[in-house]
Formats: C-alpha cells, sequence, structure tokens
C-alpha cells in the first residue's frame, strides 16, 4: 500500500518530525517500519507524488507459525490450500509446502542419522511463508513490482494482473516459498487466504496457527541462499538507502 | 465431454515390458462404467488376461489404480488397488486384489494417471520412471537384491526426494507368492509383489507435478469436506471413544478411539500431551494410535506420532520409536504400521500375543515390521504366523522337514519368545531358503499341497482362523454373524471389507445402532450385537450386500474401506448419524456429472460382478454355492458346545446359513442353487458383454436368470 512512496518524502516527513540531525537514508532502515505505516495513514506519500518505486512493504500483520513436532504429513493442508482457493487438489501449487519434506526431510534423501521426514526421525519440517519484513526476497526481486502487500493483513501477495512469470521471485527466496502456476502462468504465494487461513483450519493435528506476525527469517537456517536480482529500478530505490560504500549519506 | 470431467486424471498408462511400449489411453473413454480402482483392474482382466494364465506368466498384467477421488482432500483417500491374477489363491490362482494407501496413488493421479497398468516381462530387472508426462523404463541391475529401504533411498536420490517409490525387496524378486510391494516405508499392497518380480520389475517411482480438478462449486466442495470431516470417528470409524469421559454421552472399551486426554506421543521431541476437546476437528489425529490399541498402554511412550495416507487425518499408521531394538536387534529405532502388519513379529510367538511379554512383544513388532516391510513379506492377515505356530507346535514339521533342516533353526529362541527367531526365519521365507522358508514363501494351500496335509486339519481348527481357499477369516461371524459370514464366502483371498464391521462395531449402544440400522437398510433386525445372533433374515442379508457394494466402491473411488462408509458419526445431535449418499455427493462434486446413490451403488455391483464374472470364467464351472461360497467347518462348533442363538457364542448354524446365502443371492437377483448371476443380470447391470461371453461357454446358470 506505501510502495510508490518516493524516498524523497521520507526525508520530508523526517525532517517534519525532527528526526533529520540523525537520519540517513542508511539509518532509516533502522527505523520502525511501523513510522512508515503512520506515515503513509497520514496520506504523505499523496502528497509528494510518485517517481521510483519504494522497494520497503510493511510488516504483515499475521504470520503461520507451524509446529513440525506435531505435523503428521497429512498434506491436508496443502489440499485446502489449493482445493478452497483454486478448486483444485495440486500440491505443487500449495503455498504451504508439506510435500517436499515427508519422504526424507529438507535435506534429502542423503541418508545418515539427521534426516528427517517418514524415513528418517519422523519429523516433518513444514515449509511456510515468513511474509518476510524488509527486504522482501520476492518482491524485491519482482521486475514488475507485481509482489504486494495486501492492505488487510499484509501478506506479501503476487498479483497475477502484473505478474509476467519470469520465475525471478521463485530463485529469490531462501526458502523455496513461491509456487508457480503452470495453468496461469503466474507465481503465486500464501496470501494468508485474506486473513483466515485455510491451511490452518484443515491441520487436524493443530500443528498450524495464524499468530500475529514475529520475524520469522532469523529463525533456524535459510533452505537455500535466494538469487536476489532486483530489476535496475528498484536497484536505484534500494541506493536512496543503502549508499555505495566510499559514498557520502544523503543528508 | 470427457475432457471437462474432474476427479480423474483423465489418462491410463500402459507400460509393455516385454516390448518397452509406452502408451496412454483415455480413462473416461474406456472405463468410466466401472470408475477406476478395482473396476478397472477387472476389467482389464476380463478383456484381456486369458482364463487359466498364471500369476507369474508375461500373459498377467498388473493394474495400479487409483480413483476419482484420490488425490483430493477427501478424509481417508489414497488407496491403490493392485489388481491381476492373485499367486496365493488356491488350489488355482484367481482373480484378486491387493491395497496399499500411502502416497502412491496420488501421485500417481498428479503425474496424470487413474491408473497404471503393466504388462509382459522386461528381459532384465527395471524400474519405472513416471514423472509427469516423461515414463522410462530404466535398468535396475543396481538395486536387484536390495531391500526396499535402500530401492526407495536410491531412487529417491535419482528421481528427488518428493517422489513415491513402490518398490518390492527379496521376496518380491524371488517371485514368492507371499511377497508385497510397498510404498512410503510401511504402505503394502499383499500378495502382488511376486508379480511384480516375474516381471522383472523392481520398482515404480512416481513424481507428480499436476492437479486433481474438482469440477463443482468449490465453496459447496469445502463444505462437504467440513462435513465429512465432522463426521469422522477414528480408526475404522468407531464413534465412540475407548473411554468414560463428560465429553461423550457414550463409551465402549473396544472402540480404537484411544486418544485420551493426558496420554502423550511420548517418543516425539518433546512429547506431546492429548489435550483440549476430543471432538475438535483440529485434533482428529490424536484419536487412533494403533500400537496403544494393539500393543497396550505402553506403546504410549514409544509413539512418535501418527502417520499414514495422503490426505487422511485419521492417521492409523503409528510411528514407534523403541532405541533398545537398535542394540539388541540391529535394526533401526523407527518403525510403523498399522493392525496386522503392526504386530506382524509378536504374532509369531503365542507367548507374546493377549497382552503377554511385555516389553519383548513390542520389540518383536519392531523386528518384525523391519524384516517384512524390508525384504517385502506378507503375513496374508496373520495366516503366515498362524501357520508357522501351528505347524511347529501340531508337529507338522519335526515330522515332515528333514532333520538337518529342521535343526538348523533356532527353535529354541522361538521357545523363549525370543524376537532374534525372526532374524532368521522371515529371510527364509523372503528368499525362499530350504524346504520351510519356500513352503511358507509360497501361503497356505502350499502347506496342503508340499507336505500332504489335508485342509481340513486347518478348515476345523477355529484357532487358524483358515476360511477357505488359502486364506484366513476377515471380520466373519466373531464380528457380525450370518452378514460377515457371507462377506467371507465371496473373495478368493481373505474378504478386504470393512463396510460391515466398522458399523457394527462403531461402539454406539445396540438401540442406537438398530435405529440407525432401520434408516439404513429398513429393519432393526439387519444386525445383531456381536456374540449374540438371531436367525437371518433378508435385511441381514440387504446389509451384507451393501457391505459388499461399498467395498468395491471405495476400492474403485481411491477411497478407505478401513474407515468407511459412514453412515454413523460421533454426533449426538445427529441421533449419531452419519451420511449414505457421502461417496456420491463428492463424485458427483468432484467430476461436475451428477450422480446419485443409487446410480453409484449399482456401479459398486457392476464391479463386484464383474469380480463374480471372473470368477466364474477362471474355475470354469458356475456353481459358485458348492463350489466356492463355503465356510470352513470351525464355523458351526463351538468349543464349549454351546448352541448357535445362544448369548456369548459365535457358532452358527448351517441350516440358517444356508438361508442366509439363500437371501443374500436374492438380494443379489443371482440364482439361489448356484449362486451365480444369470445372463440378465449381467446385462441389467451394464454387463451384458460378460454375461454372454460366459453364456458361450456355458458359465450361466440353467434357466437362464
Amino acid at each position: 500500500m506505501i510502495r510508490d512512496v518516493p524516498s524523497e518524502w521520507i526525508e520530508r516527513a523526517a525532517q517534519a518530525s525532527g528526526l533529520e540531525a540523525e537520519l540517513s537514508r542508511r539509518g532509516f532502515l533502522k527505523l520502525s517500519v511501523c513510522a512508515l505505516s503512520g506515515l503513509a495513514l497520514l496520506g504523505l506519500g499523496d502528497a509528494f507524488g510518485a517517481n521510483a518505486p519504494l522497494v520497503i512493504l510493511d510488516n504483515a500483520k499475521g504470520v503461520i507459525l507451524a509446529d513440525p513436532t506435531r505435523c503428521v504429513g497429512c498434506q491436508r493442508c496443502e489440499l485446502a490450500c489449493t482445493e478452497f482457493n483454486d478448486g483444485r487438489a495440486q500440491p505443487s501449487l500449495s503455498r504451504i509446502k508439506i510435500a517436499r519434506a515427508v519422504n526424507f526431510g529438507p535435506g534429502g534423501p542423503t541418508g545418515g542419522d539427521a534426516m528427517h521426514g517418514d524415513w528418517g526421525d519422523g519429523l516433518i519440517v513444514q515449509g511456510v511463508c515468513r511474509q518476510c519484513p524488509h527486504p522482501v526476497p520476492c518482491a524485491t526481486a519482482c521486475p514488475q513490482n507485481a509482489i504486494k502487500d495486501d492492505p488487510q493483513t499484509g501478506a506479501r501477495v503476487v498479483d497475477p494482473a502484473a505478474c509476467v512469470g519470469c520465475r525471478l521471485c521463485q530463485r529469490a527466496c531462501p526458502w523455496d516459498m513461491l509456487s508457480f502456476d503452470e495453468q496461469a502462468g503466474v507465481a503465486t504465494k500464501c496470501f494468508l487466504c485474506h486473513g483466515r487461513p485455510k491451511c490452518v483450519e484443515a491441520c487436524p493435528a493443530a500443528a498450524l496457527r495464524y499468530v500475529p506476525w514475529r520475524d520469522l527469517t532469523r529463525d533456524g537456517g535459510m533452505l537455500r541462499s535466494g538469487l536476489s536480482a532486483p530489476s535496475p529500478e528498484n536497484a536505484k530505490a534500494c541506493l536512496d538507502c543503502h549508499v555505495p560504500a566510499g559514498k557520502t549519506a544523503v543528508k | 465431454m470427457a475432457a471437462s470431467r474432474g476427479g480423474f486424471a483423465g489418462k491410463v498408462l500402459r507400460v509393455d515390458l516385454s516390448t518397452g511400449k509406452i502408451g496412454v489411453q483415455d480413462t473416461i473413454e474406456r472405463y468410466e462404467a466401472v470408475l477406476g480402482g478395482a473396476g478397472l483392474g477387472y476389467r482389464v482382466l476380463w478383456d484381456e488376461v486369458p482364463a487359466g494364465t498364471g500369476p507369474f506368466d508375461a500373459a498377467n498384467k498388473l493394474v495400479f489404480a487409483a480413483g476419482a477421488l484420490v488425490g483430493t482432500s477427501v478424509p481417508c483417500n489414497g488407496r491403490t488397488t493392485i489388481t491381476t491374477i492373485f499367486p496365493t489363491c488356491w488350489p488355482r490362482p484367481l482373480v484378486g486384489s491387493g491395497h496399499m494407501g500411502g502416497h502412491f496413488a496420488a501421485k500417481l493421479k498428479y503425474a496424470g494417471y487413474d491408473a497404471l497398468i503393466v504388462e509382459g516381462k522386461a528381459d532384465r530387472p527395471v524400474w519405472l520412471m513416471i514423472r509427469d508426462a516423461k515414463v522410462e523404463i530404466r535398468d535396475a541391475g543396481h538395486l536387484w537384491g536390495s531391500g526396499i529401504r535402500r530401492t526407495t533411498l536410491e531412487l529417491s536420490q535419482e528421481m528427488g526426494p518428493d517422489c513415491v517409490v513402490a518398490a518390492i525387496g527379496q521376496a518380491g524378486e524371488s517371485q514368492a507368492p507371499m511377497g508385497m510391494v510397498i510404498n512410503s516405508v510401511s504402505h503394502s499392497a499383499g500378495g502382488v509383489g511376486g508379480v511384480m518380480g516375474a516381471k522383472n520389475l523392481k520398482a515404480v517411482a512416481v513424481q507428480g507435478s499436476g492437479a486433481v480438478r474438482i469440477a463443482g462449486d468449490k465453496a459447496e466442495w469445502e463444505k462437504l469436506v467440513k462435513f465429512h470431516l465432522s463426521i469422522l470417528g477414528a480408526n475404522n470409524q468407531h464413534v465412540v471413544p475407548s473411554f468414560p469421559t463428560p465429553q461423550a454421552e457414550y463409551y465402549n472399551p473396544a472402540s480404537r478411539w484411544v486418544g485420551q486426554p493426558g496420554r502423550r506421543w511420548g517418543a516425539a521431541k518433546p512429547p506431546v500431551e492429548l489435550t483440549g476437546d476430543i471432538h475438535d476437528l483440529s485434533r482428529i489425529v490424536y484419536r487412533t494410535n494403533s500400537a496403544a490399541f494393539f500393543l497396550g498402554e505402553e506403546a504410549w511412550k514409544y509413539t512418535v506420532r501418527g502417520n499414514g495416507c495422503t490426505a487422511c487425518p485419521i492417521r492409523c499408521h503409528t510411528m514407534l520409536r523403541v532405541p533398545s531394538v537398535t542394540v539388541k536387534y540391529g535394526i533401526p529405532d523407527m518403525a510403523q504400521n498399522t493392525c496386522i502388519a503392526l504386530q506382524f513379529g509378536r504374532m509369531f510367538f503365542k507367548g507374546l500375543m493377549a497382552g503377554k511379554g511385555g516389553e519383548a512383544a513390542i520389540e518383536a513388532c519392531m523386528v518384525g515390521m523391519h524384516l517384512a516391510d524390508d525384504m517385502g513379506v506378507w503375513s496374508n492377515y496373520g495366516q503366515l504366523q498362524r501357520d508357522l505356530r501351528k505347524l511347529y507346535e501340531g508337529g507338522y514339521l519335526k515330522a515332515r522337514l528333514g532333520s538337518k533342516e529342521y535343526a538348523s533353526i533356532p527353535w529354541d529362541k522361538y521357545d523363549r519368545n525370543d524376537p532374534a527367531f525372526l532374524l532368521d526365519l522371515v529371510p527364509r521365507i523372503a528368499n525362499r531358503q530350504g524346504e520351510l522358508g519356500d513352503v511358507l514363501s509360497r501361503g497356505t494351500g502350499a502347506i496342503f499341497d508340499t507336505w500332504s496335509i489335508p485342509e481340513s486339519d486347518w478348515a476345523d481348527d477355529h484357532s487358524t482362523t483358515y476360511w477357505k481357499m488359502g486364506h484366513p477369516k476377515h471380520h466373519a461371524n466373531e464380528d457380525d454373524g450370518q452378514c460377515g459370514v457371507i462377506i467371507n464366502t465371496q473373495y478368493n483371498r481373505d474378504a478386504q471389507c470393512h463396510s460391515h464391521t466398522n458399523f457394527v462395531r462403531n461402539g454406539l449402544p445396540l438401540a442406537v445402532q438398530k435405529k440407525l440400522a432401520t434408516d439404513i437398510w429398513g429393519s432393526p433386525d439387519a444386525l445383531d450385537a456381536p456374540g449374540d445372533y438371531t436367525p437371518a433374515n433378508p435385511y441381514k442379508a440387504r446389509r451384507a450386500k451393501w457391505s459388499l457394494m461399498r467395498k468395491e466402491l471405495h476400492d474403485a473411488l481411491g477411497v478407505c474401506n478401513w474407515m468407511g462408509p459412514w453412515v454413523a458419526s460421533p454426533r449426538w445431535e445427529r441421533g449419531y448419524a452419519g451420511d449414505d449418499s457421502l461417496e456420491s455427493k463428492f463424485l458427483s462434486l468432484a467430476t461436475g456429472r451428477p450422480m446419485d446413490r443409487e446410480e453409484l451403488d449399482r456401479a459398486g455391483e457392476r464391479i463386484f460382478t464383474l469380480h463374480r464374472a471372473l470368477t466364474i470364467r477362471d474355475m470354469g464351472q458356475v456353481d459358485m454355492r458348492a463350489g466356492h461360497d463355503t465356510v470352513p467347518p470351525w464355523v458351526f462348533e463351538d468349543a464349549k458346545g454351546a448352541a448357535p442363538f445362544t448369548k456369548g457364542t459365535i457358532r452358527m448354524d448351517r441350516a440358517d446359513i444356508g438361508r442366509a446365502m439363500d437371501f443374500f443371492y436374492e438380494a443379489m437377483g443371482w440364482d439361489t442353487a448356484t449362486g451365480a448371476p444369470g445372463k440378465a443380470r449381467y446385462a441389467a447391470l451394464g454387463l451384458a458383454d460378460v454375461g454372454e461371453g460366459l453364456a458361450a461357454a456355458g458359465l450361466v446358470p440353467q434357466d437362464g436368470k
């Protein structure tokens, strides 16, 4: 909802709030994103108009929390996700990911004692979208700015009208949580079902909960290193805050 | 238009291992009348496998079939029915199906196939790779000789971690009739492993990324799925808990709903306590613990979690971790299974059954699961274990086995109830090593043939629970009087029907059951309490017919007959009623083609009748009543001499069972003298070609009814 806010007004807003003495664009990243949200509510974005896209998304309001010790690998969550939202049963489309972990766990068929899943120690490590805080890898990587925050839940959602199906978001997610709808030719991801996640309701083991958002991106390891290649336009916006080494921060 | 139909994947995959030819056919066009699963399997055998074909002949076909509801979120789907000329059927092989759960069926659907038909025989060991539209026959030379565990690991390394592998072990490779195929650790189909082995097919590995489309309104679908969840009980659709609780009006100690608040999955890390409302739909998985039900309270502490098939919230495959077995027996400390397969190991030992043996009983279960589910040895519903006990304890082995072989078997361990005995015995069976291993690997019929033991030695002895044709009873008169007897006469292996027992054993008081029975089968007399039987009547026969039709339907749709049908529920506000039309409602919404209960039940009857026709054709005789639908003598006896129809005995009366069969044949529209359908009956069910084929061979009743 605050995507098109130019970086310029951040400074202006900061000046108005008396923070300008301390504020560099780099330093701004340390500010609570709540402040941004507040600014957006004030309608300041509209007042300043738009130029370069702002790649900072407001934090989501909620997130799905998964407890591997309760998961029984039935995949009812995956099926609820795709049947009740898309009218088809298709785990490969699901925005919660169980099938890939059922047999051997996230590490795959390595053998050895560390193997999870049905063939390992039994633990099913669910794949859930963390609804990442800034920088949101999938949104940042999207050259079409097709991944936005949902006004209701703050979930990072793919706008199918804007998505061109380049799959860069899939490569960007460190947890491999983007799905691709081959039928529609667009990416799709967890959109928290507008605040009533079908997967949570479908879990027969109470292994999933929908809870107030917190930053889960630092919990545990990543599944892989995401390949994030922001579009030149986005990269330019990033440089508003992330000042190249040796350059002076904007005051 | 066929192409717009939901539910079905739309294609059937055919692989000829002799020629390497791989092709597809349209499911709806060719097999719609028989739905899928067992129906499709029977149709393929009828159309393509000539009478007299042996199970291990290249001309035999192996049909792995899912169903229209497989891969969806319909609770308790996920079943694969594998139909073939069944090798343990004695004295001659006849049509039969093995059934497996796990994740194979759903994956096959996501890959785009309702069924896989394997034909011919490869000239060297191969495995079949299915990755969506890409299908290849690959060399399995490096896997031959390996167990199912290693085979699965290596094929998963080649295919990717989320593929599903259905593989045979050493038993299947050695063409043991008692060989199994297994997918997803422990989900087995008995009897068909050797058929795979005879085709040189080590495994089928499937990867599927596609969808099963729900043609109907998705909100309606969601509502129906949630309704189904609301009428689920625990394993085998037991709808009352086994423990008294203020949360439920009734309880029944025999119920498999054992998940009492306060129990815990003790081997989870950290343990998971069972809390909250037992009816909470977000806690369905905690109701069932097969290990605790079968092995006793101490199993809770070894429970890691429940496991099971795709989309099933029941999780009857309890996963256990028993650390001691690694040190003692050199086997993995993890195993999982349900019912008989869970008890594969301990059932060999009389001293470890019926709550005896404590920890040793659980260890024997672990050793048994490890060996059976890796080498792929089937129990034939526990007949293998009862056979060994009778052979040993009855002195048959000492008299018949060569003294050298007899002495080589560690009977001292057996006598001590030492699970290590299994480490010697099970590989003998899997590898068909020695006379004992070979005979046991061929099933109960081989015992009679090889050692000239009359079948009556088994059929007269209730302790064997032997029924007929090389197979045991499966929920017969001990559960359901005449209804159970009728059902057990109908198949060529053990009757895999649970429709009847899931109702009579659901835990509700008899008065409530009788009220429900009146609504469903037209009379409260359609059932008795187990062990308190009244004489036969047409309503019991009607319920037997309904049970068989639903069993075949479930096997055709890919839903679990170990759970369904769902005609009772835990919901007092519904008067504990379930829904007799659930299957047709689901199928109608999934496919987009409305089909009411009567029409779908007719499809079930068509499928069951096709099974009957195949049996008649391959036996080459029309008189099923005398030649096939037999009842073992033990059913008509009681150890204490109690008379039939007295409370406390399961003894049946011979003349009364005769009347029960009359009622059943009449309900089926079959000739009561022979128990065979006439031409008109075949035609009425859309099987005119089948009726004509049998008539031409003189295999319909004389009066042509």
